[in-house]
């Protein structure tokens, strides 16, 4: 045993050089107009030996360190409590819900306007990440094109606002109405496909509505995108220092209040963060409906699920056209605060960074969701100097995940018996 | 005459690209045969080959060595090693702790690998454009005079016999070997495989070895005759291999590379005739018209739900 | 759950209090917006070079009124949501004037910001015409348009006589707006443009557009975007034995295009701003550059010194330092500035910005054509 160990143990080291050595020691650098080669620094080097010794020592004793870790007494000080009663958990956590919402509602008041923005930003990617939460977390069913039906939303918004001169308010609704549209139509063919597949063409229809926007240039602008789109006013009034549309008059001077772009900012954050708690409770509600429920019978078994007479169409359907909606929404937001939009937003690597959000969060659970949304948005944010390291890290958290605790930060938890087990 | 001659061009254009395709879509393939889930992480381990390769020849070349054969064998040899290594350690990382699970776990991991290999390169490499030589120089040319000339160049010939040569040895390997003999009862029972004695793990290990060597070879092969790497252009080629695969019926290596070659000529039409922009917008189309008439691929056999 | 959000919320709060904290009094803060990170960070690295240099100089002068200047760096990563993020950051910190950004996508969003809350900006790099046609009181810039770049390039084609000419460009901003501008030129000339047509950015494989180009049989390819992937299509058409002469936007012009595309990349035409660190009165500021170790020969980095230092100047010009005022002052005035004469016209666009045709070499070298 102990040789094969060591056999073992010395490949899985020489492999470690293998991969790392070529990739982090050599660089490749241009030198002039010939591209030539250069040694990394020492530190680079050292760490790559580093890594294969830990490698080689963390397989040669791998049997007694797993072992050893297993028998510590449990990091977790909770892990061997007794679950709190469903009646009191309910309870608490409807307490802290409405305490949250009514700190966010007063927070933006005291802090800066950088992070109100900031905070907007993250109630969107929050409505994102509940809406695709339906989708993969409920439904089981991996969607790589969700960036596709956030395009739409705000595509939707800028294009009616640029031709037709409609509202932010009436633009929510029919933003997130043509968003469902698109995942309905799209949903309809692809559904029958079975998971991967259904990623891979999910992904594709991602790509190529992207592509058509950057090419349709006549309507959509193409790369140069669609600006000046406006902010959403209250009840007529708008929130810039000078009136922009005919008609409306602007919030400083009809309160007779200096202006400033606080008020715009909070205005939008509120607007956000109404219609974060919106989803975040429609969501809710569709998950303890039959709907809901035949989601996840669904995701969990199919065969047993239709047996009993679920429309798999009819469920699959459902559940990726609320997912759009909800996506349309938060694409209409976005064009609002952004007040131009391009194709460039809408690339590939934003549904891997929402799904990182659903899968980080726990898959079904709104709470870990929520929650993964505010730390991959506002980290990277506070450690600028990591900003490059952020992908790497993302990438790296989510094998982790998969392979640790696949049921995410905060899985979902469900009302259940568990049988005592027969001795 | 001209435009037969056009149409001859494009279409050896496609088929080119196309079993470039076809080499990369194995690696998807042969694991999805196997342990039934999409490697996502294969384009990065085919960027990481080239990157490999074009690091081998640079650094042949500060040693002054320049005899071209030494130099491909040796660069090649070089990405071959270097990714079937990725390949393996990818899998053992990655892949084998989530083996079993639910099907949407392993293909999450496969992407957050996908991610961690495109920056870890980013970050070791930097993010620029890097040329790569062109060793092998010069075409075939037909045609005379003031019209248009067919052309095809050595580097063209030497893809498409190097595919063909690869996809023979494979399809000699998995039927007459005795590792290959072992794949194909894997792929038909694992659980029974293992019971009749063959170390499955071993088995998967293989396969994503050599996988990950046919995409090195690709990426070597490819490197050479488009001019550059960067970290980015695994993801996009992965995609389209996968698309080919997919295309094909995943699973089947012959499906691959009939795939492969329908996605290049496709491609290389839609930028011949049409407009290049609408070249991705035509690949994933005819995935997604593919899989809706044929929900299995073109050469995939047609799977039976378990209970 | 509601502890962690509120000590996140604090955090977030704190630290932008913290900086906004290290106000003095007697100071004018300038915002630095560009990428350090991401995949352009290089030439980000150029425009906070060149900006820092001139804030350094200019304090080193005496500073402004008296009062010195202080730059307030920020990361935009070149990404429009960023961008936005960051514009609100700077107007948190009371900052009343912008040299930034660098990408027209990141700038455009940016500008609508600035322009409400009453913050002067000069971005020293994005070419994209809409940023100054939207009637903006507060936005500027010191360097040319695509509007202006496309038809010099195109003016030049003009002149060699071509038959038939080919343009290409990779559907971004940037290169389809210059592409657009070469195109139009050359139809009211008269040339006939056999191909107008788009690529994808971060493709490889252009052997179906090379074999197009062929069959086409053009004798001028212009294509507009950057180097990348010009790059490869020259070194494929030299393969496929296309004759034609190509030309580029400065986005092409810097030495990573010949370890692409090698001995193919000879008598590539590239238009440029003129190299103004070559001229006669700008040796003292060049070695000052030399000086840091930094090189002042890349396109934003005398364009960012300028900016700094037109705020300076309309400052000292308007003897206040309200935003409005020092608009006005830059729109009135002309100012000598490292890239020559500057003279605004209303939009906030320089009355003229001079670009040259260049002929670049296979070692990466380039002269000028004329």
């Amino acid at each position: 045993m102990a040789a094969h160990n060591f056999k073992h143990a010395l490949f899985c080291a020489v492999v470690t050089m293998v991969i790392a050595f070529p990739i982090l020691g050599l660089n490749l650098v241009a030198r002039g107009t010939r591209v030539g080669l250069e040694g990394a620094d020492a530190s680079t080097i050292i760490s790559v030996f580093v890594a294969a010794a830990i490698v080689f020592f963390f397989q040669l004793y791998r049997d007694t360190i797993m072992g050893n870790l297993g028998k510590l007494p449990a990091l977790n000080p909770l892990a061997g409590r007794e679950p709190m009663p469903q009646a009191k958990r309910v309870k608490l956590e409807s307490w802290a819900l409405t305490g949250i919402i009514v700190l966010a509602l007063f927070w933006p008041f005291f802090v800066s306007r950088g992070s109100v923005d900031l905070a907007t930003l993250v109630l969107i990617y929050v409505m994102l990440a509940l809406g695709l939460n339906v989708v993969v977390g409920l439904a089981g069913l991996l969607d790589l094109g969700y960036v596709a039906f956030y395009a739409v939303g705000a595509y939707t918004f800028a294009l009616l606002s640029q031709y037709m001169g409609i509202s932010f308010w009436m633009a929510l609704p029919i933003g997130a109405l043509l968003a469902a549209l698109f995942g309905l139509v799209l949903g309809f063919p692809v559904l029958r496909l079975r998971g991967d597949y259904l990623a891979i063409v999910t992904l594709g229809f991602g790509e190529i509505i992207r592509i058509l926007l950057n090419n349709w240039t006549s309507i959509t602008g193409g790369p140069n995108g669609i600006g000046g789109i406006p902010e959403p006013t209250l009840f007529g009034m708008e929130f810039g220092r000078r009136v922009k549309e005919e008609g409306n008059t602007s919030f400083h001077e009809t309160f007779g209040i200096a202006y400033s772009g606080e008020h715009k900012v909070i205005f939008l954050y509120l607007i956000a963060l109404v219609l974060a708690v919106i989803t975040a409770l429609v969501i809710r509600r569709l998950m303890r409906m039959p709907v809901g429920r035949a989601w996840e019978a669904l995701r969990e078994d199919e065969i047993a699920a239709r047996s009993l007479g679920l429309s798999r169409t009819a469920v699959k359907l459902s559940a990726f056209t609320i997912g759009a909606f909800f996506a349309g929404f938060a694409g209409t937001v976005f064009a609002s605060k952004q007040g131009f939009i391009s194709p460039e937003s809408f690339v590939f690597l934003e549904s891997a960074i929402i799904l990182a959000i659903v899968v980080l969060g726990g898959m079904g659970s709104q709470i870990g969701v929520i929650l993964a949304a505010i730390a991959v948005t506002i980290l990277p944010e506070l450690a600028r100097e990591f900003a490059d390291y952020r992908m790497l890290v993302f990438g790296a958290a989510m094998v982790l995940m998969m392979v640790w605790r696949p049921q995410g930060l905060m899985p979902m938890r469900r009302i259940h018996i568990e049988l005592k087990r027969q001795e | 005459m001209q435009d037969l001659l056009y149409f001859s061009q494009q279409l050896i254009n496609g088929l080119t690209i196309g079993s470039t395709y076809a080499l990369i879509a194995i690696g998807y393939t042969m694991v999805y045969g196997i342990i039934g889930m999409i490697n996502f992480a294969h384009g990065e381990i085919y960027m990481i080959g080239a990157y490999t390769a074009l690091i081998a020849i640079t650094g042949l070349a500060t040693l002054g060595i320049a005899w071209l054969p030494l130099v491909l064998i040796v660069a090649l040899i070089c990405a071959m090693i270097v990714s079937s290594s990725m390949g393996w350690a990818v899998e053992r990382v990655a892949y084998r702790p989530v083996r079993g699970r639910h099907r949407l776990i392993p293909l999450i991991s496969a992407i957050g690998m996908s991610i961690f290999l495109q920056n870890y390169v980013h970050l070791a490499q930097g993010s620029r454009n890097v040329g790569f030589p062109a060793l092998i120089d010069g075409s075939f040319r037909f045609g005379t005079g003031e019209g248009f000339q067919l052309s095809i160049s050595y580097m063209q010939i030497t893809i498409f016999i190097t595919t063909l040569v690869c996809m023979t040895i494979l399809s000699l390997f998995i039927s007459r070997s005795r590792i290959g003999r072992a794949c194909r009862a894997v792929s038909q029972d694992l659980g029974m495989a293992n019971l009749l004695g063959i170390d499955t793990n071993r088995i998967i290990s293989a396969t994503f070895v050599i996988g990950a060597a046919l995409a090195a070879v690709a990426g070597l092969l490819l490197g050479m005759y488009y001019g550059s790497v960067d970290p980015l252009f695994g993801f996009i080629a992965g995609l389209k291999a996968f698309t080919a695969a997919v295309l094909g019926g995943i699973g089947s290596i012959p499906g691959a590379m009939l795939g492969g070659l329908i996605l290049g000529v496709a491609e290389s039409m839609t930028s011949g005739y049409l407009s290049g922009e609408y070249k991705d917008v035509v690949s994933f189309s005819l995935l997604i018209l593919i899989l809706l008439f044929k929900p299995t691929g073109l050469l995939g056999k047609p799977e039976v739900e378990k209970i | 759950m509601k502890m962690s959000v509120k000590k996140l919320a604090t955090a977030v709060g704190a630290s932008v209090a913290l900086m906004a904290a290290g106000q003095a009094a007697a100071e004018i803060r300038i915002g630095i917006a560009g990428p350090m990170t991401g995949p352009v960070a290089q030439y980000g690295d150029m425009q906070f070079s060149g900006a820092r240099m001139a804030i350094e100089r200019i304090n080193a002068a005496g500073g402004v009124m008296g009062e010195q200047l202080v730059g307030v760096e920020v990361d935009d990563v070149c990404d429009p949501k960023q961008a936005v993020t960051v514009a609100n950051r700077l107007v948190n910190q009371g900052v009343q004037y912008v040299v930034g950004h660098l990408c027209s996508s990141s700038t455009q969003p940016a500008s609508d910001i600035y322009e409400d809350e009453g913050i002067l900006m000069i971005t020293p790099a994005s070419t994209s015409p809409e940023i100054t046609q939207r009637g903006y009181e507060l936005v500027f810039r010191t360097i040319g348009l695509d509007s202006m770049q496309g038809p010099v390039a195109g003016e030049y084609i003009v002149s060699q006589n071509p038959n038939k000419v080919a343009v290409i460009h990779d559907k971004q901003q940037y290169g389809e707006g210059i592409a657009t501008a070469v195109r139009d030129t050359l139809r009211n000339a008269g040339v006939e443009v056999a191909m107008f047509e788009g690529i994808t950015a971060g493709d490889k494989d252009f052997s179906s557009l090379v074999t197009k180009i062929k069959q086409a049989n053009v004798d001028f390819v212009y294509y507009g975007g950057y180097h990348p992937e010009l790059g490869l299509i020259l070194r494929q058409a030299r393969q496929a034995d296309v004759n034609a002469k190509f030309m580029g936007p400065e986005g092409v012009g810097n030495k990573d295009i010949n370890t692409i595309a090698g001995e193919a990349a000879e008598g590539l035409l590239v238009t440029l701003p003129p190299s103004f660190d070559e001229k006669e009165e700008n040796q003292d500021l060049v070695a000052a550059f030399a000086d840091k170790g930094e090189d002042p020969s890349g396109p934003f980095v005398l364009t960012s010194y300028t900016a700094v230092q037109l705020v300076a100047d309309g400052i000292e010009q308007a003897g206040t330092k309200d935003p409005f005022e020092v608009a006005k002052a830059l729109r009135s005035g002309t100012f000598e500035t490292p890239i020559g004469t500057v003279q605004y016209n209303q939009a906030g666009d320089m009355e003229s910005f001079e670009f040259v045709v260049y002929e670049w070499h296979s070692d990466g070298s380039k002269t000028p054509v004329n």
